[in-house]
């Protein structure tokens, strides 16, 4: 932080305070014109060493465009296997578009948000960025993305029609096209298979089938799954309370909402939106089959671990379980239907342009090469990475190919056609953190009334709302 | 053949041919202090008179410090938390990190491996500490409820329950006190000349008061500096309070420079970060300047003539 590293600065000089007659002196000495041109020439050398270092380290705004070869850059965050997956990408596209090299920037993914609006406020963004759709419209509202309206509306390989809508309205904002949607998914069910088959349970799959899955019966299959031991521990949990946002399918079943449609007002205290809050909470207080932040401290209930029935999850999830889990057999199932329907929630990332690129032909190639028949299939069928963008795919035979876990891929299908988009708006970030250090209270088990919860939230929300943003 | 008056001018080039060398040495330091601190930091204090979220700026004057002051909840709640954490783990922190320092000063058998040992967990990245901290402090299993079990003591849920959170951040910072402090308090001891001691010792003083008028005033100093740079280092807790707890319970462990952070790189509130940022600086200047105004009374200078030191 700056004002310690002055204070430590001051600290530093007060001490030493004997050095100052003698800098004082170089100081004079300097200012002076010299004779000795040997230290000018040394001085000159050493400044202007370090002039060029510092610029090294931030000059990375240059696509060196030699003869015809034309470089763009991209970004994207992931772990090892996705990174790798990534630049494998770059480079069927550099074979496709030998006139287009892409170099391709890892960030760690902890940093890339920060990271990437320190370079689109800086301009020196990549030709090509993945956005997390969470930050996308806070991002695209300040005017930082590249309008490809136009070429989305005219490219003939890019045809609205081919696209699932909710994947394609996502990269909208204010009637503007600034990014086609990657890694497009919803949250299901993941559940532990082998662990319903010993404790005699009807798989939910089958209930789910019958059209009998659920708010009860989720909550009955949940509480069969919880075991303690002989002093009372806890060994193992049906289910978790899911993290934010993947709580909000459960207002959304009884018919309640957490803002209205313009994203102007909080209605989280509304009868059934509070219905749905106690809903989750007494999951863990009422019907005890979902540990505490304190039981689950440190990872201790874990569905790869083998100790939860039923997890809250991403689509993208898949590939990780698919490596990690041996020792049980899983599958997927959706949400459970609430007295008002079945219901799950939507989201992807954007691929977009940063406003200045001096590439937005090569960049648009590349975003349509990302969403293309032939990367989509890679990505969500031979890697199971999320959910196709591309409607066509999601009925090929490969796509519905269950021979790996989970073996009824139909369920996501069944997750995105249930799917609300999420209300995400500029200011995304903010109200939800004001809503969930309220929320956390219900969560945490310190207020068990949602309603008193729900009432402090819609408050707390409500003034983010209607302040002017940016204070 | 050289005159006699040439030979100033030689010993002048000598001096100035130094000069440029010396400017030459610490150029890099010097440039790395204008480009990132005093610049970044000129351009904070700018920012905070401004609107400003990476796209648009607006001058609005003194309006982000009026909002911040009058209207702002959570930077009352952060600055109390703060407050709170530094009231408590400045004195006892600089008290323990004596303590140690008094006893690895000790000539016993193994000093150099207790030395070693009390100084690795400082070696520990902050991060990785955190992470071993949330294993300590877990409300199951972890080993510190296992260690009250023994006692009879009822399971406490540390990070989840908003009552406890701080005084296990409190908890947290004494695992600190082997660290450097320690050391720069172990320099100071050996400071001390032994002949105090022995003549202490010969005018019949007890180890209690050898301590109270001979190791005290001698270390004062180092005290002083312990305690200015313990407190700024306090008031800026970040890093554990990032990764274990988020802010929370209920914005129980919301400390300033997280609060700071979040209006920064979470929300974009450049502008209020920045002033965010000068009230911090503001309050920290003021405790450094009162401490260095009590030290007058208490600190005592080796080689000064102008202030005994009462306590001497």
């Amino acid at each position: 932080m700056l004002p310690s590293a002055l204070k430590v600065y001051r600290l530093s000089q007060a001490t030493s305070i004997s050095n100052r007659p003698a800098q004082r002196c170089a100081l004079f000495a300097m200012t002076r014109s010299s004779k000795n041109h040997r230290s000018w020439r040394a001085l000159g050398l050493t400044v202007a060493t370090t002039t060029i270092l510092l610029n090294s380290g931030c000059s990375q705004t240059s696509s060196v465009s030699s003869g015809k070869i034309i470089e763009i850059r991209y970004m994207a965050w992931g772990n090892p296997e996705q990174l790798a997956l990534e630049e494998e990408l770059c480079r069927l596209f550099e074979k496709k578009n030998p006139n287009i090299r892409v170099k391709f920037l890892r960030v760690p993914g902890s940093a890339y948000g920060n990271k990437m609006v320190v370079m689109l406020a800086s301009r020196t963004a990549p030709d090509v960025l993945r956005v997390d759709h969470y930050q996308f419209a806070h991002l695209a509202k300040k005017k930082y993305f590249y309008d490809y309206t136009e070429k989305a509306a005219t490219d003939p390989e890019f045809k609205r029609e081919d696209f699932n809508q909710l994947a394609y309205e996502e990269g909208i904002i204010d009637g503007k096209f600034y990014g086609a949607n990657v890694l497009f998914g919803a949250p299901v069910i993941y559940y532990n298979k082998t662990m319903f088959q010993k404790a005699g349970l009807t798989d939910p799959f089958i209930l789910w089938k019958r059209g009998e899955w659920t708010y009860d019966a989720f909550v009955e299959s949940a509480k069969a799954l919880t075991k303690k031991d002989k002093a009372g521990k806890f060994t193992q949990f049906g289910t978790i309370v899911p993290a934010h946002p993947l709580w909000f399918p459960f207002v959304w079943g009884f018919g309640g909402d957490l803002v209205d449609p313009a994203i102007t007002k909080c209605v989280i205290d509304s009868p059934e939106a509070i219905q749905g809050l106690q809903f989750v909470a007494d999951l863990r207080y009422v019907h005890k089959c979902a540990p505490t932040p304190s039981q689950s401290a440190n990872s201790a209930f874990t569905f790869e671990g083998g100790k939860l029935g039923m997890e809250f999850m991403w689509m993208g999830m898949t590939p990780r379980y698919r490596t990690v889990i041996d020792s049980f057999e899983w599958d997927v199932v959706p949400y459970p239907r609430g007295p008002k329907g079945d219901f799950s929630a939507a989201k992807g990332n954007q691929l977009v342009s940063p406003k200045d690129t001096e590439h937005p032909e090569e960049a648009w190639k590349f975003i349509k090469f990302i969403t293309g028949p032939e990367i989509e299939r890679l990505l969500y069928i031979d890697n199971r990475r999320c959910y196709p963008t591309r409607v066509a795919l999601t009925k090929d035979p490969a796509f519905l190919d269950g021979s790996k876990p989970p073996s009824q891929i139909r369920i996501f299908v069944d997750a995105v056609r249930t799917a609300k988009p999420l209300p995400i708006n500029e200011r995304w970030g903010e109200w939800s953190q004001a809503m969930n250090t309220e929320l956390d209270n219900l969560w945490a088990g310190r207020e068990r009334n949602a309603e008193v919860v729900a009432k402090r939230a819609k408050a707390a929300v409500d003034k983010v709302l209607s302040e002017e943003p940016g204070w | 053949m050289v005159r006699q008056g040439q030979e100033p001018k030689k010993i002048k080039s000598l001096a100035k041919h130094e000069a440029v060398w010396g400017w030459v040495l610490v150029s890099p330091w010097i440039i790395g202090f204008v480009v990132f601190t005093l610049g970044p930091m000129i351009a904070s204090f700018l920012l905070s008179f401004t609107k400003y979220d990476l796209a648009t700026i607006k001058f609005v004057g003194a309006e982000n410090y009026r909002r911040i002051l009058t209207e702002d909840p959570l930077f009352w709640k952060s600055l109390t938390n703060t407050a709170l954490y530094v009231l408590i783990t400045v004195p006892l922190g600089v008290a323990g990190s004596l303590l140690i320092a008094l006893l690895l000063n000790q000539p016993v058998r193994g000093q150099r491996l207790f030395r070693t040992l009390f100084y690795l967990p400082s070696l520990v990245p902050a991060v990785a500490s955190a992470l071993l901290w949330q294993w300590v402090f877990n409300a199951d299993n972890g080993i510190l409820n296992q260690a009250l079990a023994w006692f009879g003591l009822p399971n406490i849920e540390w990070l989840q329950d908003e009552r406890y959170t701080l005084s296990a951040f409190v908890l947290m910072s004494l695992w600190g006190i082997g660290g450097q402090r320690m050391v720069i308090f172990l320099a100071g001891l050996q400071g001390i000349p032994e002949s105090y001691y022995e003549a202490a010792t010969l005018d019949g003083a007890g180890s209690l008061a050898k301590f109270r008028h001979i190791t005290i005033p001698s270390l004062s100093p180092v005290i002083l500096f312990n305690v200015v740079l313990g407190l700024i280092g306090a008031f800026q807790i970040f890093t554990s309070a990032y990764i274990m707890t988020a802010g929370g319970p209920n914005n129980a462990s919301l400390f300033y420079s997280l609060y700071l952070f979040r209006n920064a790189f979470e929300y974009f509130k450049l502008g209020k970060a920045s002033a965010l940022a000068w009230i911090l600086f503001a309050i920290l200047l003021v405790f450094t300047l009162i401490q260095f105004r009590l030290s007058k009374k208490w600190v005592h200078y080796e080689g000064s003539t102008d202030r005994g030191g009462s306590g001497a």
